[in-house]
């Protein structure tokens, strides 16, 4: 197992390269649709999709202000899990029963609580109502 | 422990070339495969025979589909918002190949293997969101962007319980892995790390399936609500919004939106594999035989529901992700927490 970060970032090179090399043969796919497949246009053609009536005005409208109070509601929870992750990893490092274990599990419990506090709180105000 | 390419070749770009050949056929494969086995499957349900003329039982008729796809134009409508129109498909496709090239099938060779692998296949799995509202709010199409933005919220919310409930099994991967031997010696094993997962439940010999049937229940169906199957497939209903985001999306375009569908589905199913099932373990056949077994097993059963249930409404959606899937994730995880803390 790599200890030092020289050796971990090398981990992750495969990786990157995979996804630009992933990027070049999707570009690569459409350039060659491109190539191979008709290019009309026309005014028609060229118009966006509203069940076969011309379309009306612009797509971007303003939206249903729901979709922020989740997102915002998402980002909630979000930060929370960011701070789970390395609770969970190395929560079982700490030994069974010890002192530390107890300790480690009680400061998860209290920052969980208030994000089950903030939950109760969003609930009870009607976030998560959809009608 | 599986040894990663970088391993066997120490020639990094030898080892990118076999490992990118490697997942991109897979996903190809994989992707022909199961656009052939979903119409063969709904055929089934419905008592219909499917796709039957091209080759046997309509085995090539994706094929043909694809070369098709290739030969069709690229209809760029008006009114576009041009950098992100033409980036969303790429945004959509490209993460989806490195999260394929992230899973242990094998107890002896991985194409990669990193210490924070279950982070990774998660911010990959985030990107589908992302492109997805590119695409939908760069078409200039009112159906295109009320699905993105349904296709979001979706996905956002269904990411706090698929997340949580997995943390549950990274959990118990610490606890069962405190002697964990790999390569000889004995060590802590990482619930991060992918094969560590599935290596702990190969040594143990108990899947986490049977320890954690809970979190199995919520993972699945946020896999389900991730890759936008039904009964979760709102983004794209098609009686009320035609295609949702890809709807001004044609040709190979549109074909990478479906490439990436299909393997997030492929993906969402490994993963599951992996924390659940036992990843490679399994008597008598080879590893990787298992691992893909279990997995077409679990597509199979996404295809199943699919086409049992009918699409729920997007408020009770979003009620049963926030009022019944995040608390009881949460619940899961702090029980895990206490009984791996006093056992």
């Amino acid at each position: 197992m790599p200890t030092t970060l020289a050796l971990e970032l090398i981990d992750y090179l495969p990786i990157t390269i995979l996804v630009m090399m992933a990027a070049t043969f999707a570009i690569a796919n459409l350039v060659l649709t491109m190539i191979i497949g008709p290019s009309r246009t026309g005014r028609t053609k060229e118009s966006t999709y509203e069940s076969g009536m011309n379309p009306i005005g612009t797509a971007r409208k303003r939206f249903n202000v729901r979709f922020y109070i989740i997102a915002m509601t998402f980002l909630l929870f979000d930060v929370e899990i960011v701070f789970l992750y390395p609770w969970a990893a190395t929560f079982t490092n700490t030994s069974t029963g010890s002192e530390n274990a107890s300790i480690y599990l009680a400061r998860v419990l209290f920052f969980m609580a208030t994000t089950v506090i903030a939950y109760i709180y969003g609930y009870r105000k009607g976030v998560f109502k959809f009608d | 422990m599986p040894r990663t390419l970088l391993d066997i070749f120490p020639n990094p770009l030898i080892a990118v070339g076999i490992g990118i050949t490697a997942v991109m056929t897979v996903l190809s494969v994989n992707t022909l495969f199961c656009i052939w086995f979903e119409r063969k499957v709904s055929a089934w349900i419905q008592l219909r025979m499917g796709p039957m003329e091209v080759g046997f039982h309509g085995t090539m008729q994706t094929v043909a589909d694809m070369v098709k796809l290739l030969g069709k134009q690229l209809v760029t409508p008006k009114g576009i918002d041009k950098p992100l129109y033409h980036l969303a498909p790429i945004v959509v496709f490209a993460p989806v190949v490195a999260a394929a090239s992230l899973m242990p099938f094998s107890e002896s060779v991985a194409i990669t293997n990193t210490n924070i692998g279950l982070v990774l296949v998660f911010m990959f799995g985030g990107f589908a969101s992302i492109g997805i509202f590119m695409g939908g709010w760069g078409s200039n199409n009112k159906y295109a962007l009320l699905g993105a933005m349904r296709s979001v919220a979706q996905n956002i919310s269904y990411e706090i319980p698929l997340i949580l409930s997995s943390l549950s099994v990274v959990l118990l991967v610490g606890a069962m892995g405190r002697e964990f031997a790999v390569d000889g010696g004995v060590i802590q094993a990482n619930g991060m790390n992918l094969a560590h997962i599935t290596g702990v439940q190969a040594q143990r010999g108990v899947w986490f399936l049977l320890l954690q049937p809970l979190a199995f229940i919520i993972f699945f169906i946020a896999v389900l609500a991730e890759t936008n199957r039904a009964p979760f497939d709102i983004p794209e209903a098609e009686s009320e919004l035609i295609a949702g985001f890809h709807t001004e999306y044609s040709g190979m375009r549109f074909g990478l939106f479906f490439f990436a569908e299909f393997s997030n589905m492929f993906i969402g199913a490994m993963v599951a594999t992996i924390l659940f099932l036992g990843g490679w373990d399994g008597p008598v056949l080879p590893g990787p035989a298992w691992f893909f077994l279990k997995t077409y097993f679990l597509v199979f059963c996404m295809m199943w529901i699919r086409w049992t249930y009918p699409r729920l409404r997007f408020d009770q959606l979003m009620t049963f992700a926030w009022g019944i899937l995040v608390p009881l994730s949460i619940l899961n995880l702090l029980i895990t927490a206490f009984l791996v803390k006093v056992f």
